[in-house]
């Protein structure tokens, strides 16, 4: 039961979905959607798990003062922050936030930081201290969660985004940071190239000239520059057409293998022991 | 925590105080721009992270760990409340409950209701259940779905386009054109599109292509012929590495330019 | 008299472009002599030939196709065919389906919106809409049968001249404006058209022919025969390598370097780090990675080194967490295990880059090991893990990431060697018997590949037609 039938499931559903793509009826079509749409669903539940992990993580690393705790308040205070964001909107016109949701903001913020503290403490004088302050902040949190009428727990849609914070948090922290990390990228690619270029055999040799001549076809300023770019041309739409060809072969071939035993129940290393 | 970490902390914290300051006045003159402190502290924190993350590059650094935390923690609970507002409460609510779609105030059709929805539901619960010591071996059950789901379109998504049809763009011509040997001279030249090139592309390309499945031949030991086309095959292939590794270049170089242009356009000002 | 005809038309047509440059400078002259398109008396064209109507083939139904041969005046004879005019025969019942379906749709959508007005429940009110478009639906059929009493033809589409085909798809949902019931007999006249739209020449009406969905895609059916004969071949090879069958599997370099870089990590008692990358748990080449963490998990549980495996997707983690206990189960080690050694980081690309490199920074691995499918985060993964100077064992199916990791790491699994090494890590006779049926797969290929250029070059299209798949 506990092995077989998640392999009978896995079957089911594999052979069902090999069998709709011989099936244009719409009865088949209709099955097919169907499934799709509960894998995005089941998807959303399995996030919360992960959001567990990476919370259990994070209270684990300060309460075993392990290195590096320090910034896993980071990572939990900006958690909280963004759920506060996502679940909370301010109910005047205009949607401009108080001063008072701030401070409520920052009062959770010390709770959540002295209750990780609190559980990191050993001595048991300051264990207590620090559960007293937590208990302060935490009456106060709830307090004006409950009294204070300029925000409101927001769970409607399509409005349900309607905090600005959230949004100048995705604009102004995420968007950065996602992009500077995409840039790295160009300094990385020089390092890898002037290690990896060193032409110490046949095989890194013909990556450096391939590579070189394609570069260079960008360049205007190059004599020859003609040839280099036809040259450049013909390497892309020839021998690396044939590369790709068979490597994407190969590839399908695999996946295809693989995917037929994990229906077939041959492969069954995901499913753990 | 080191004196010269308090240091450096309180430069850091200084500056960041001066450009707030400097950037809200600078906005402040410009009458387009409503909430010139909240979208100077935003820039402001925008470089300032930019900044720690590439500071990444001299070394790692406390900067670097503040900006990598809050990152992970940001997006990780951007997603989860994107995935709610838009799966759960926009794509799921109302096609199960009249009850929760007039809670979360969306719009509800009788008409439209699913029950059949509530099964993926009940997966996702038995999902989370993997969070118990003992009934920690159902979540297999979801999990079964979701493999068994995308191995058959895999399967079949694969099998089309991966192989049926690269096998069937491999039948090319070996001679391109070819009306007779006297035709063939009479045409040669050597432009990219005549009959030369193209012969010659076609034989590259066939036995390129033959070249590289006999290197990803795994049951034969590469010895002899074998072993020579198995050579080749590999050349070929990093050939094509090469070319895709100067072809990505210029892309990663442009989104190097692009966070340039924000420091010193958008927050220094140094470019109009 | 025809040419003299053709030719007073083509005279006419002249003076009226001449007409219409002097239309500035107005004279009565020219008045005199305007002539306008309104006034060009065209001929009748000629109709088209071999009207031809049948169901779409391999398709889920609501779709009807028209064939038919270019009437002569269309790119030759008078020329004079603009377009083709498209008629379908329409019961005067129809318009009684469409009025219910446009109240039953808006009575719904006032319903979503609460502002629905009916005398009792409104509720009530939808649902006997709703089968009352159903039942009209389910009469459909025999209003079509009363062709051609009680109803008309009605225009569909207008198509360009030069067009030889048409088909009349409506959608699936019954309460679209244009669906296009299943199981009614239709008729369909094709008019020629001219300049003058009231100058036209229509066709014979074809008919009755009716729409329906199929239950088998034929166009497929050469995908069918590879799934079947790649199935059987697996299938096959299986059972040989489970009776015993040696078979033989050509070293592959990052495989056994994976080994030696264990050995490597425990010798200077630093941990072994795993990336799955960023696939999902249905992902192929993350199912491949399972198995080489199974293999890497227990060799380190047997060594007691340190094994870190940060995830980027939470269904991921949940399975590789099994797997990693399942491994250190099997080294005979189940309380070195730790619910921390497999973490989830979380589901956007960078971030979950940036935390794995300050992992690579500060924890400063002996080895990395990369399996799975990655984007565009692979070189920075690669280039800081040599950086830490770490030994860095990669594979992956993206053509794209290949060759930084080929610059990058050490060792590198291109494509399919990622999912040959769990073969050959585990050397399971099912595993190597399905590697063997893929190489058979891929000698099939280089054969198939040999005759077909042979053909193709001696000029037959044979093969290409025999491989070709339509939708």
């Amino acid at each position: 039961m506990k092995r077989q039938l998640p392999l009978a499931l896995v079957f089911l559903f594999g052979v069902f979905m090999i069998f709709q793509y011989f099936v244009p009826h719409e009865k088949s079509e209709y099955v097919y959607e169907f499934l799709l749409d509960w894998i995005y669903i089941i998807g959303i539940f399995a996030l919360a798990l992960g959001i567990w992990s990476l919370f259990r993580v994070s209270v684990e690393r300060i309460k075993l003062r392990k290195e590096g705790a320090t910034y896993s308040y980071v990572a939990l205070i900006g958690l909280y922050l963004m759920i506060a964001f996502g679940f909370t909107a301010a109910t005047g016109d205009g949607g401009a936030l108080s001063t008072s949701y701030y401070i409520w903001l920052l009062l959770g913020v010390v709770c959540l930081a002295l209750v990780m503290r609190a559980r990191a403490e050993t001595a048991s004088g300051r264990k207590k201290l620090l559960a007293l302050g937590t208990l302060v902040f935490l009456v106060g949190f709830v307090l004006m969660s409950i009294f204070d009428d300029s925000w409101a727990y927001h769970f409607y849609t399509a409005e349900g985004l309607s905090n600005p914070m959230f949004r100048i948090f995705f604009d102004y922290v995420m968007m950065p940071i996602l992009a500077t990390m995409f840039a790295l990228l160009a300094f990385f690619i020089a390092s890898a190239a002037y290690r990896a270029f060193r032409a110490r055999n046949l095989l890194a040799t013909l990556l450096l000239l391939a590579a070189l001549l394609v570069m260079c076809r960008f360049n205007p300023y190059l004599p020859g520059i003609d040839f280099i770019a036809k040259a450049s041309n013909w390497l892309m739409n020839v021998p690396n057409l044939a590369a790709q060809r068979a490597i994407v072969m190969g590839v399908g071939l695999g996946m295809v293998a693989t995917a037929l035993k994990v229906i077939l129940g041959i492969e069954r290393g995901y499913m753990g022991k | 925590m080191k004196r010269s970490s308090v240091i450096i902390l309180s430069v850091v914290v200084l500056l960041f105080l001066a450009s707030w300051l400097w950037k809200a006045s600078t906005l402040s003159s410009d009458p387009g721009i409503v909430n010139a402190w909240g979208q100077a502290f935003g820039i402001t924190l925008a470089a300032f992270l930019t900044l720690a993350i590439l500071s990444f590059l001299y070394r790692d650094n406390p900067f670097y760990k503040f900006a990598e935390h809050l990152f992970v923690g940001v997006s990780a609970a951007f997603w989860m409340v994107m995935g709610f507002w838009s799966t759960i409460v926009g794509n799921l609510v109302p096609r199960l409950s009249e009850g929760l779609s007039s809670f979360f105030k969306v719009p509800f059709d009788r008409f439209a209701v699913n029950y059949f929805y509530f099964i993926p539901v009940i997966l996702g619960i038995l999902l989370l259940l993997r969070l118990s010591r003992d009934a920690g071996w159902i979540a297999r059950w979801p999990l079964a779905f979701i493999v068994g789901t995308t191995a058959g379109l895999n399967f079949i998504r694969y099998l089309r386009s991966d192989f049926i049809e690269q096998v069937s763009s491999t039948f090319v011509p070996l001679l391109v054109g070819w009306q007779g040997f006297g035709h063939f001279l009479d045409n040669l030249d050597l432009s990219a599109t005549g009959q030369l090139a193209l012969t010659v592309g076609n034989w590259v390309i066939s036995l390129g292509v033959f070249c590289g499945l006999v290197y990803f031949f795994f049951s034969k030991a590469h010895t002899g012929v074998f072993g020579a086309a198995s050579r080749v095959g590999i050349w070929v292939l990093m050939i094509t590495f090469g070319a895709s590794f100067g072809y990505t270049v210029m892309g990663r170089i442009s989104l190097l330019v692009g966070r340039i242009t924000f420091l010193f356009k958008d927050w220094l000002g140094l470019i109009s | 008299m025809k040419y003299l005809l053709s030719a007073v038309i083509v005279l006419g047509l002249l003076a009226g472009a001449v007409w219409a440059q002097e239309s500035d400078q107005p004279s009565t002259a020219a008045a005199d002599t305007a002539v306008s398109a309104d006034t060009v008396s065209v001929a009748p064209p000629a109709p088209v030939g071999n009207l031809r109507a049948y169901d779409s083939d391999n398709d889920h139904g609501h779709a009807v196709t028209l064939e038919w041969e270019l009437s002569p005046d269309d790119g030759g004879g008078d020329n004079s065919v603009l377009m083709y005019e498209v008629f379908r025969w329409y019961p005067y019942f129809w318009d009684t389906v469409q009025e219910v379906r446009a109240e039953l749709v808006t009575a719904r959508q006032r319903r979503v919106q609460g502002t629905l007005d009916v005398e009792g429940d409104p509720d009530d009110y939808v649902k006997e809409l709703v089968s009352r478009h159903t039942e009209l639906l389910s009469t459909l059929p025999e209003a079509h049968e009363q062709y051609p009493d009680d109803g008309e033809f009605r225009l569909v589409r207008a198509v360009p001249a030069g067009t030889e085909k048409f088909e009349d798809r409506g959608p699936k949902d019954r309460l679209a404006e244009d669906f296009l019931p299943d199981y009614c007999d239709f008729y369909y006249r094709v008019d020629a058209v001219t300049i003058d739209e009231s100058v036209r020449t229509p066709s014979q009406i074809v008919g009755p022919v009716q729409s329906y969905g199929q239950w088998f895609n034929t166009g497929r059916i050469v995908v069918l025969c590879f799934v079947l004969v790649f199935g059987l071949l697996t299938i096959l090879f299986v059972q040989r390598a489970r009776s015993g069958a040696e078979l033989y599997v050509r070293p592959i370099a990052g495989i056994e370097a994976v080994d030696d870089a264990i050995g490597r990590a425990t010798e200077m008692g630093r941990p072994i780090l795993y990336v799955l990358g960023l696939g999902t748990a249905a992902d192929v080449a993350t199912i491949a990675s399972f198995t080489i963490l199974s293999r890497v998990a227990k060799q380190v549980a047997e060594y007691q080194t340190q094994l870190i495996v940060p995830t980027y997707d939470p269904i991921v983690m949940s399975v590789a967490q099994e797997v990693v206990k399942s491994a250190y189960l099997d080294a005979g080690r189940p309380d070195d295990y730790s619910q921390d050694i497999v973490y989830f980081v979380t589901q956007s690309q960078f971030a979950y880059v940036a935390a794995v490199n300050g992992v690579m920074l500060r924890e400063r691995p002996a080895t990395n090991v990369y399996m799975g499918m990655f984007h565009a985060e692979s070189l920075l993964l690669a280039e800081t893990g040599a950086i830490a100077g770490s030994i860095q064992i990669s594979g992956t199916d993206q053509m794209a990431q290949l060759p930084f990791f080929i610059v990058a790491c050490d060792y590198t699994l291109i494509g399919e060697e990622l999912y040959a090494a769990s073969a050959y890590l585990g050397r399971e006779p099912v595993l190597l018997g399905s590697l063997k049926a893929q190489d058979v797969a891929k000698a099939a290929v280089v054969l198939f590949a040999l005759i077909g250029v042979i053909v193709t070059t001696a000029g037959s299209s044979v093969f290409q037609n025999l491989f070709k798949v339509t939708d």
